[in-house]
């Protein structure tokens, strides 16, 4: 059992020890300063994407679910899914007529080379054919103006609903609606803005125009596009119900044989959740191998330091023996010291993290227009400095052990006569 | 006069250093026996093996060969820590050079061996307090090492000795790096020690010395010469 009183003598031994040395100190905790602001950085790096990721997935819907030719996320077999058939319009409104559980559904087509001409100025973006329906959805709210109407929809009108990213790039004074722009010759009236919507991997949202239908039929024809299904499962807890209708349904109007494979993909947000994990785990990787390294890279150093410790003290530790210090007396008093370098080395890379945390916000935001970091906080949260002093505290322990042991079993009388 | 119950027994004791082929001697075969209360000189040229001698009753080191018993306890059968644990409660060391701790105040080093014991802080501070009051630095406690006079550090030194209320007191040349006067001064404080009922033991090769102690026990290459008591002073 180790006394209080000696856990306090060893504290004072070490602060004034870590205080006497001051720049010697600091210097030899380089590593662990290193260490311990890899830590926060990777933490709150972490934090902050998956804190955009949720931002994203709920903007545009955890409750959509979306019918596809395609696997979105590219699972699956990619000849396999060539070779499936279109999903037609007319499969399309089968299982709208027929589908129970959704909330809402209907038809969306795409054209991934469009282009959009205003003025002189022309850029490439992806046009979707939806119905007016598309704007109840999460997708589709709008920031500025309205999205079409049923009427608008029905009568194929030249109307469009630009993405957030088109009306900065094209209208940077902010003033699109009501302005006029064109997709293959024919001019379109701009209703709407939709709200941004698409954050980190997922900004081709943003760069999308919205036309109806019909008016998408007479600007790129419907031959050879296949289909896909939106539909708004209400809630999070339909999500199965209306997944397993939609399978049954499609299965039933594109005629799979029950011996057969789905001939056609069930897309869900929470399907890109598989993507924000890798992304998190290369992090993961990338940060705890540097950290890892740095850590090894700062206990040698103050594993080294205390070695000098040990060696310059030789003569006091005698002194302790002889006057009745046991071993792990000794060995406690150097482990202190060494947990209190690693601290001290912690108290050193909090300021620094922050500063770096603090700036990489900002210049995310603003410099480099990565709007999506501004829904992370700029401060690292104090659970991640706990985390990061706790690290220091077990690096400290790990790197004194051996002087710490190697002082505790010196032989008091040579200690003694040490010079 | 002195009491008989013996606190120090050795029997054939002794202690061979090997360096390399060749072996030292430090220690042959030596027996002594020490009572309570007793102030005793240890004597002899340099390499005599009176440090040698003092280390092994103190309990620091341990002899190659031989028994010794300590206050009826068998040492060679004790381990580090046990040995440090006697070393606390039952022994003061005073040395040389005094080897107090050089960043801790007069108070802080005295205080240092019932930091050990587990004595608890308010009770540590008055008995270090009353201890360094009885050495005649009352007014010092918080004075660095560096901030007293030699003959004060060893006073410092002394205090932190008795702290525990040792069974024995050990000093290997405690006046060694003193001038005669201030050497004079503190072997008054040992004779008023002993005078207290201490067992008192010190090394010296100084006579002006050793004449304080009531016995004189000389040593000659690791063996006991001569084992006298002191008609000298009374
Ligand atoms: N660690 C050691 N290794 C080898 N030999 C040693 C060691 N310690 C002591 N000796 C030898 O043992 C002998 C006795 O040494 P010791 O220190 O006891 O002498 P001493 O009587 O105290 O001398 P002095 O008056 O100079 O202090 C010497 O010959 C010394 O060289
Ligand atoms: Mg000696």
């Amino acid at each position: 059992m180790i006394r209080s009183g000696e856990i306090i003598e060893s504290f004072r031994i070490a602060i004034e020890s870590v205080r006497v040395n001051l720049m010697r100190s600091i210097l030899t905790t380089a590593g662990v300063v290193v260490g311990v602001v890899l830590v926060v950085l990777m933490g709150w790096t972490i934090k902050g994407l998956d804190a955009v990721w949720e931002q994203t997935i709920s903007i545009i819907g955890k409750d959509m679910i979306y019918v596809d030719k395609w696997n979105w996320t590219g699972g699956g077999n990619w000849r396999l899914m060539e070779a499936r058939k279109d999903i037609t319009l007319a499969q399309v409104e089968q299982y709208i007529d027929r589908a129970e559980a959704p909330e809402l559904c209907m038809p969306t087509v795409r054209s991934w080379g469009a282009n959009v001409v205003v003025g002189n100025q022309s850029l490439r973006c992806s046009a979707m054919g939806v119905t007016y329906e598309y704007g109840m959805t999460p997708a589709g709210e709008i920031a500025d103006g309205r999205f079409f109407n049923q009427i608008e929809d029905e009568q194929a009108a030249d109307v469009v609903v630009i993405g957030h990213n088109i009306a900065k790039t094209l209208f940077p004074g902010g003033n699109a609606l009501g302005k006029t722009l064109k997709i293959q010759q024919r001019p379109l009236r701009i209703v709407g803005v939709v709200e941004k919507r698409g954050f980190l991997f997922m900004d081709f949202i943003d760069n999308q125009v919205f036309v109806p239908l019909l008016t998408f039929r007479t600007l790129y024809g419907f031959q050879g596009r296949s289909f896909s299904i939106a539909i708004k499962a209400g809630n999070e807890a339909m999500l199965s119900v209306v997944r397993d209708e939609a399978v049954g349904l499609m299965r039933e109007i594109r005629n799979v044989p029950p011996s057969r494979d789905d001939d056609f993909s069930i897309n869900e947000m929470k399907a890109f959740d598989a993507q924000a994990a890798n992304i998190r785990l290369y992090i993961w990787i990338v940060g705890i191998g540097l950290t890892v390294l740095s850590f090894i890279v700062g206990s040698i150093g103050i594993m080294n330091i205390m070695f000098v410790s040990v060696t310059e003290r030789t003569k006091e530790i005698g002194v302790r023996k002889a006057i009745g210090a046991k071993r792990r007396s000794i060995a406690v008093q150097f482990l202190v010291e060494s947990t209190l370098l690693c601290l001290t080395g912690a108290l050193v890379a909090f300021p620094i993290s922050q500063i770096l945390v603090g700036s990489t916000q900002w210049l995310a935001v603003h410099v480099f227009d990565f709007e999506a970091a501004s829904v992370v906080s700029p401060f690292i949260p104090l659970d991640l400095l706990g985390i990061a002093a706790a690290v220091a505290v077990v690096v400290g322990l790990a790197a004194g052990l051996v002087p710490a042991l190697k002082a505790a079993m010196l032989n008091p009388v040579e200690a003694l006569r040490f010079e | 006069m002195t009491s008989p119950t013996p606190i120090i027994n050795i029997e054939h004791i002794s202690k061979i250093y090997e360096m390399g082929d060749e072996k030292v001697y430090a220690l042959r075969d030596v027996s002594l026996t020490i009572s309570k209360g007793e102030y005793v000189a240890l004597m002899g040229p340099s390499g005599s093996g009176k440090s040698t001698l003092m280390n092994m009753l103190g309990c620091l080191d341990t002899p190659t060969s031989g028994r010794y018993e300590f206050n009826g306890a068998n040492v060679n059968e004790l381990d580090d820590d046990e040995l440090a644990e006697i070393r606390n409660r039952e022994i003061g060391f005073v040395f040389q050079t005094f080897n107090l701790l050089p960043r801790a105040t007069a108070l802080s080093n005295v205080e240092l061996p019932l930091v050990y014991s587990g004595m608890k802080a308010d009770a540590r501070h008055r008995r270090a307090a009353e201890t360094l009051a009885s050495v005649g630095l009352a007014e010092r406690t918080g004075h660095k090492p560096n901030e007293l006079s030699g003959g004060q550090r060893q006073r410092v030194a002394i205090a932190r000795a008795l702290v525990t209320q040792p069974s024995i007191i050990l000093a290997d040349e405690p006046t060694g790096n003193l001038d005669s006067k201030t050497g004079q001064e503190i072997m008054a404080l040992f004779d008023e020690l002993y005078r207290q009922g201490n067992t008192v033991i010190l090394v010296t090769h100084e006579e002006d010395i050793a004449r304080h102690a009531r016995r004189i026990v000389r040593l000659r290459d690791g063996l006991i010469e001569s084992d006298k008591s002191n008609g000298a002073s009374a």
